[in-house]
């Protein structure tokens, strides 16, 4: 075996210690009882921790001001962002950093449980969100998905912790939710649920308001579907929303029906990362986000199906409407 | 001259390094209450760790445990990578015995080390049941069809743990089983100096001599064959692919078997599913998703799905032969029935022995000890043998001839025929068997004759 040298040593001398300092405690022993951890569909009154999660490539202070707006006790809310490695992230992380600071040095009613940011570990690994106007090619689309399901699994596995039973996934630009949101989703107790995500605009033909689906990665396999996914190559990977991969699945974006009520739910096997509750077991027992073409699904639809490998059934609001900003 | 361009070109290195790596703007929340920022950058992993500041999570599953935590202990208070940058988390699960206060004593004892830089950085204590679908003897938990389930059980008790215990802080995580009994101090440095993603040791175990000595442990090392991939594609999508079992002939090659004891130790084999016993990784592997699947992953589960998880997302996945950590001998049931049986025999051996004793005390006392004058009477008896006849013959048949006498004996024969051969006057025309048949037909008829006459 070689010998090894211990005399400590820098990255850079000139910054003397470049790692943030040690919070832990000295000689600490903390002792959790996971079997107490529960996820029920009274959340708030069992005082059960939700973790909402956000990779951030833009602040929209839209979504900060819809955060705020949320219902659930903040003292219950923990809530983690990761940022990309880039100049981009260095703008974010700014303004994230301003509104986070006047929230967590306001009164101590009004400060969230924790809130972690992450900055990307490399350039490589920077992540956008797909804007619906620039779909590329299948090959870039599958790379950039891989990046969103990368810093996905970065931002669960470093903060889900010993208290949280349910874990929330919200995009950064999705910027209108009921205040209830977290009440209201946790209340149907299902291990994964997602609500369907539209988009406000300005209906030029009808001269008003109106609104659209947006996210169409929340589905219900077809047996096309399935034909589909046996005759491609391991490689492969099936999205929504490109002519030649014509699946024929049941998309929870066209279910939405104005008129029924916002509590039906519908069975899925893929679904977006919008607006997406699922219960810390699911996570903990494995289920990711395939960086890479799991069942020729990937990131939040391959999540969906690795929750069901695992046993749990993944459902969908279809009346339930959460909004992405308009672009 | 020499020596100041290259401190001039070391600094210049350093100074490039300041400037492209700390480019990008860090927050600062240190006075901001319950808010926490983490670069990742900062625990990517460096392959000299202890001198970086690299914090390492030290991850135990336990299960009924208690008997092997002092060895454990043992061995953790002697490892040389920096205690204070070591965080220990243990998942304590479905345990019978006092695995959790066992536990606790243990931890006490270790932080309460005079020495300071002895004691361990964060420590952590998780409980969570997941209820058994199997014993935990060690057939129960080896046998065939036991695996896939098992596996799958103990793929979620590793995920709990592995999510909770990991923090963005860490660099490397370390998976370790409880039940090593002999490992090298430098068992972090030995393994995190080769800079792979994930890396495992190959695993032994002594055996007791009857057994042969040592024998390969882990199995679940290997690369991946064509009979391998054959196999897989012949099952169905939940079954999962144990190694080390006749059901499933893969002849992949193992880590195990890959073992040169005089050989490099530096020596490093590509490996497609790891053992659990001993794994190195970097911290980014589990960040990035991979974990041990619950579910059948490309035909397996477990450890061995995680090598293969890892590998399918990019990540190196590392073996060293020639570097052997030993784990405990366990007996397998076989084994402690072959085990009881030598007892048992032992203490047959035993019970004969003192009986064998008691009845030579007993012959001593109740029989004289002829021998010595047998030697003598020996002689005296046989004196008047001929020996030369009883040489030529070679055994103790005796020819006594009658001749002379004939006379004497005749008139009794003709009387009565019934005592033939009483007098030794065996008929020489006749051989012994149907001598021995003549009789017999006499005895019958006279057995005849007699029951007739009661009748």
């Amino acid at each position: 075996m070689p010998k090894y040298i211990y005399k400590k040593k820098t990255k850079n001398w000139l910054f003397f210690q470049n790692k943030q300092e040690d919070l832990i405690p000295q000689s600490h022993i903390a002792h959790y009882d996971l079997n107490t951890l529960h996820s029920t569909e009274d959340a708030a009154l069992n005082k059960e921790q939700v973790l909402i999660l956000t990779p951030m490539q833009t602040f929209h202070i839209e979504y900060w001001n819809n955060l705020l707006q949320l219902s659930y006790p903040r003292e219950l809310i923990e809530i983690g962002f990761i940022i990309p490695r880039n100049k981009n992230g260095d703008e974010t992380l700014k303004n994230l950093e301003r509104e986070i600071k006047k929230i967590q040095t306001d009164k101590k009613e009004s400060r969230f449980k924790k809130i972690t940011i992450l900055r990307q570990e490399q350039e490589s690994d920077s992540f956008n969100a797909l804007g619906e106007k620039d779909r590329h090619s299948l090959e870039v689309q599958k790379e950039r998905r891989s990046k969103m399901a990368l810093s996905r699994n970065q931002l669960l596995f470093s903060t889900i912790g010993p208290y949280t039973s349910w874990v929330l996934w919200m995009d950064a630009d999705i910027v209108e939710t009921p205040t209830s949101l977290i009440q209201d989703m946790t209340f149907h107790n299902k291990p994964v649920v997602s609500a369907n995500v539209f988009q406000r605009y300005f209906n030029e033909d009808e001269k008003k308001d109106a609104i659209r689906p947006y996210d169409f990665n929340n589905w219900a396999e077809s047996s096309l579907g399935l034909q589909l996914a046996s005759k491609m190559g391991e490689d492969e990977i099936i999205v929504e929303g490109y002519a030649e991969l014509a699946t024929y699945r049941l998309l929870m974006a066209h279910s939405y029906k104005a008129t029924d009520s916002p509590s039906e739910t519908m069975e899925l096997d893929g679904v977006g990362g919008g607006c997406t509750l699922v219960k810390a077991e699911v996570h903990r027992d494995g289920a990711m986000f395939p960086t890479f073409p799991f069942y020729h699904l990937i990131e939040t639809e391959g999540f969906a199906k690795m929750a069901k490998r695992l046993g749990y059934a993944v459902y969908g609001l279809p009346n339930y409407l959460v909004y992405h900003i308009e672009e | 001259m020499f020596f100041s361009t290259l401190a001039t070109l070391i600094i210049y290195g350093d100074l490039l390094s300041v400037f492209t790596e700390n480019t990008y703007y860090t927050p600062d929340f240190s006075r901001i209450p319950q808010v926490e920022y983490y670069d990742l950058n900062d625990s990517k992993g460096d392959k000299e760790g202890w001198r970086t500041g690299d914090r390492v999570v030290f991850c135990v599953p336990l299960r009924d445990a208690a008997q092997h935590l002092p060895r454990f202990f043992n061995l953790l208070s002697k490892m040389t990578y920096p205690h204070n940058q070591i965080d220990l988390t243990f998942l304590v699960s479905d345990s019978k015995d006092d695995t959790l206060g066992c536990l606790k004593d243990e931890l006490n004892k270790l932080q309460q080390n005079k020495d300071k830089t002895k004691r361990f950085g964060n420590i952590e204590i998780y409980e969570k049941d997941f209820g058994q679908v199997i014993g935990q003897s060690f057939s129960d938990r080896h046998g065939f069809a036991a695996q896939g389930p098992r596996r799958k059980l103990m793929a979620r008790a590793r995920n709990w743990l592995g999510s909770v215990a990991l923090k963005p802080y860490h660099s490397w995580v370390y998976w370790r089983d409880v039940d090593v009994e002999i490992l090298p101090d430098t068992i972090l440095e030995d393994l995190i100096h080769h800079d792979k993603d994930v890396i495992v040791p190959n695993v032994w175990r002594p055996l007791p001599d009857w057994l042969g000595n040592i024998q390969p442990y882990d199995l679940n090392s290997w690369k991946e064959s064509e009979g391998g991939m054959q196999l897989a594609d012949s099952l169905d999508e939940d079954a999962v692919i144990v190694e080390g079992y006749p059901e499933y002939a893969t002849w992949r090659p193992h880590l195990a078997y890959m073992r040169d004891p005089s050989g490099d130790p530096e020596i490093e084999m590509e490996l497609d599913g790891i053992g659990g016993v001993s794994i190195m990784a970097k911290a980014k592997v589990f960040r990035a998703g991979s974990h041990y699947p619950a579910f059948s992953f490309k035909k397996h589960a477990e450890t061995e799905a995680f090598g293969k998880l890892s590998r399918t997302m990019g990540f190196s996945v590392v073996g060293l032969p020639n570097y052997v950590v030993w784990h405990i001998y366990e007996p397998s049931t076989d084994d402690l029935k072959y085990m009881e049986w030598m007892a048992e025999e032992e203490e047959r051996i035993n019970e004969e022995n003192k009986i064998k004793e008691f009845y030579q005390k007993i012959w001593e006392i109740g029989f004289e000890d002829m021998r010595s004058s047998w030697e003598k009477d020996f002689h005296n008896i046989l004196k008047n043998v001929d020996h030369t006849k009883l040489q030529n013959s070679n055994k103790l048949k005796f020819a006594v001839d009658w001749e002379d006498t004939a006379d004497d004996y005749d008139h009794v024969l003709v009387e009565n025929e019934i005592t033939v051969g009483n007098d030794g006057s065996f008929d020489k025309s006749k051989s012994g068997e149907q001598l021995v048949e003549e009789q017999e037909n006499t005895k019958k008829a006279q057995i005849l004759a007699a029951q007739q006459n009661e009748e």
